[in-house]
């Protein structure tokens, strides 16, 4: 291949970003060819040749030089090439050298990958390294949603890059977080090895610490809550022949004679309305979606995790059919163009009434608290889909559409009644409401969530004859656990972590063997790890020092040059918590190395024997024939209880059993979907045909 | 010394888990008398120890003071 002199050489972040950028500039005329094993797109535009090439995410990682596992602590840190700090980036070598190729005959470059903290740092890197120091010239093309009109009004508009605060709050970031993880993991994975086993990383990044700290503590108080008993009084009244369930005044009786004593007054006699309120609310619609709101909804709405979520929204974005959905704005301003938009999305069928109702007038959305100076909040562009979408991607981007319509609807409107009855010195409350207007709720569909309660028509002095008054004998809750929603609010709202990172935060802990299943429920080894660094290293699972780094890293993305002071404070306190740790070596190992023992054994536990009912069932594998099956800990006492398991993938234990037989159930994972199994042979439901 | 429930390091009798899943039941107790009228610390223990709100430690410290 030959390269013409003096050509822009345009640097995106992703393969499918960069076609989409040829497309839209050249009109569809770009050639595309590979250069070192990287496609490329080439075109000429108004007079000028363009060559486009692409990251693959991250590029540039940062390492110790040293590279040598077992040493802590490391303090000099070095930006290599991705492949050499992480085996998953198997070909940032190979488009290092192909940006290098590209970048000796360039007169111009462009920075066109996402605007964003990570964005600017894989720009920078790459402008930096691999184009031989061209990250102070480089010019900067910004847009937010991958249409033809976003991304040539970027390129008609290409600025110098200024200040570079997201790139250099990125780096800093970045060599924080490793410099971090890789102490404080060192620390707890050679501790743990001192004490006798097999390495085994147990890692403590800087906001995994504080994230497993809020599970310990709910799990601690799961794992030691005592419910109290208390009852609940409900009345079924009558009036004119129509029936009304009612609950006591009081939610929750605490003794049992109390809640018998309303029974008994009240059964036979009449209630009279002694007060009876009606109201009518306004319910604004929504704020339109920023990342952490469209996770919390997805999950919501179809039970999708976080990280899934944003892998969805991510294709949504490279297929330019929504806008960059990392961000944090809950903002439309009128530069997106409401009515094109809204005109675009009416174009389905499914969506033109609702479009043309809002065509009618003039939109206007409404407006959330929170905004985000690089991106709006997520909308769709408007534009159809090119390929056929899958039907998480059209769930989702139904879920954003919807949004972003109901964003522009009036407010709804809800009749609420509160009607009080009272029985021989008792009262019972009778609630209803319903939606008299529906405003945005009509837009939003499905997931406006809203039900109507049916009520009566009463007035102050009605009568209601008293049909039953029931007692149920209840006992309280034991808290919820997080699941990975309520775990990412938990950390917005905490101020840890950052919109982009979230949810592989939490996705790290369940790799990393820290909690099991979607529940979220804490391991051994997690509870000790937080125990262990509670007694250390305070810090490093408390919010108080990783929500101040974040803050300081805030105020660098917004151009000041704080990060070299930033670096050095937090090398200190790290410096700090670890001649803590490391002076209690042993003590450290012998605890995580305990609970790493105690998890491993628990993966292999499928549950209560049903064959001798104080057995557990486990997973062995058998010295003799290498192959695993299920056989019962009492064995040597006399307990055959055994099944065979599939001998290929991987078998995860549950904490279910089989509905049928009620055998333990397992998941086989590997070797196409993951497929449930219950473990006996015998088991009635496959002697069904 | 170890946990005689779970083998964990103790730090009086039991470890730092059990010991505060003793202090909730011991807690409870009085609350349950309360609201039952009247009930037997065998009883509370027993009803404590199956009921499916109840925690892992808690169950485990009811059954382990039942059977003490």
């Amino acid at each position: 291949m030959t390269l013409g002199i003096g050509h822009t050489l345009v640097i995106c972040e992703k393969p499918d970003a960069a076609r989409r950028v040829s497309d839209a500039l050249s009109g569809g005329t770009f050639r595309s060819e590979l250069v070192d094993g990287m496609t490329v797109f080439r075109f000429t535009r108004k007079g000028e040749e363009f060559v486009v090439c692409s990251a693959q995410g991250h590029v540039y990682g940062v390492s110790d030089p040293a590279e040598e596992r077992s040493v802590y602590p490391v303090f000099d840190v070095e930006w290599y090439s991705s492949e050499l700090v992480d085996e998953d980036s198997a070909n940032a070598a190979r488009r290092i050298s192909a940006v290098r190729k590209l970048a000796a005959g360039a007169s111009r470059f462009v920075n066109a990958c996402d605007f964003d903290v990570e964005g600017e740092t894989i720009g920078f890197n790459l402008l930096k390294y691999a184009c031989g120091g061209k990250e102070g010239t480089a010019l900067r093309a910004k847009f937010s949603t991958l249409t033809e009109e976003d991304l040539v009004r970027a390129f008609d508009d290409l600025r110098p890059q200024t200040g570079q605060g997201l790139a250099r709050a990125g780096r800093a970031r970045h060599a924080i977080d490793f410099v971090w993880g890789v102490n404080f993991s060192r620390a707890l994975s050679q501790s743990a090895l001192s004490s006798g086993h097999r390495y085994r990383t147990v890692s403590v990044g800087r906001v995994q610490g504080p994230t497993l700290g809020f599970l310990v503590r709910r799990e601690r108080e799961i794992r030691e809550f005592v419910p109290l008993p208390y009852w609940k009084v409900s009345g079924v009244f009558d009036r004119d022949g129509k029936r009304f369930n009612v609950d006591y005044s009081k939610e929750k009786v605490e003794e049992k004679v109390l809640a018998e004593k309303v029974r008994d007054d009240c059964v036979g006699k009449d209630a009279v309305a002694t007060a009876v309120r009606r109201s009518t609310i306004q319910v604004g619609p929504p704020a339109p979606f920023n990342i952490g709101d469209l996770q919390k909804e997805a999950y919501r709405a179809f039970g999708y995790t976080p990280s899934r979520t944003l892998q969805i929204a991510e294709r949504l974005y490279l297929g330019a059919l929504i806008s960059y959905p990392r961000t944090g704005s809950q903002r439309l301003p009128p530069s997106i163009n409401y009515r094109g938009i809204i005109r675009g999305v009416g174009r389905a069928p499914e969506y033109s009434a609702l479009a043309a109702e809002l065509l009618k007038g003039e939109p206007k959305p409404v407006q959330g608290a929170k905004s985000d100076a690089a991106h709006p909040a997520i909308h769709p562009t408007g534009e159809r889909p090119r390929r056929p979408l899958d039907s998480s991607e059209s769930a989702l981007l139904d879920l954003v559409t919807r949004r972003f319509l109901a964003a522009f609807g009036r407010s709804a409107q809800r009749e609420l009644a509160d009607i009080t009855l009272g029985v021989d010195g008792h009262e019972f409350k009778l609630g209803g409401a319903r939606t008299v207007f529906p405003g945005w709720m009509k837009y939003y569909g499905r997931y406006a969530g809203y039900r109507d309660v049916e009520f009566p028509a009463v007035s102050e002095g009605d009568r209601f004859g008293v049909v039953d008054v029931l007692v149920d004998q209840k006992y309280e809750q034991r808290p919820p656990r997080y699941n990975q929603s309520s775990l990412l609010e938990k950390m917005e709202k905490e101020g840890i972590g950052t919109k982009a990172t979230r949810a592989d935060i939490i996705a790290t802990l369940v790799g990393r063997g820290y909690v099991t299943g979607e529940s979220m429920q804490v391991t051994d080894l997690g509870l000790s790890v937080v125990e262990t660094m509670a007694r250390y290293a305070p810090s490093v699972i408390g919010t108080e020092l990783t929500r101040d780094i974040e803050e300081k890293l805030e105020v660098v993305e917004a151009g000041s040059e704080g990060e070299t002071a930033l670096l050095r404070e937090t090398v200190r306190s790290i410096a700090r918590q670890l001649s803590e740790l490391s002076a209690n070596e042993e003590a450290v190992g012998k605890e995580i190395d305990a609970a790493l023992v105690a998890t491993v054994a628990k993966s292999f536990v499928l549950g209560r024997c049903p064959v001798c009912r104080t057995g557990e069932l486990k997973i062995i594998r058998s010295k003799k024939t290498k192959k695993r099956f299920v056989g019962c800990s009492n064995y040597a006492s006399g307990c055959r209880a055994s099944a065979p398991l599939p001998q290929r993938g991987t078998v995860k234990v549950t904490p279910r059993a089989c509905e049928h037989c009620s055998w333990p159930v397992v998941y086989v994972l590997g070797g196409g979907r993951p497929w449930r199994l219950c473990v006996n042979p015998g088991c009635p439901r496959k002697r069904t045909p | 010394m170890k946990c005689p429930i779970c083998g964990r390091e103790a730090v009086a009798e039991l470890c730092s888990y059990h010991l505060a899943a003793r202090d909730r039941v011991q807690e409870a107790y009085p609350l349950w008398v309360k609201a039952y009228g009247r009930m037997e610390w065998k009883e509370f223990l027993d009803n404590v120890k199956r009921n499916v709100q109840t925690g892992q430690w808690s169950k485990e410290i009811a059954e382990f003071l039942q059977g003490g």
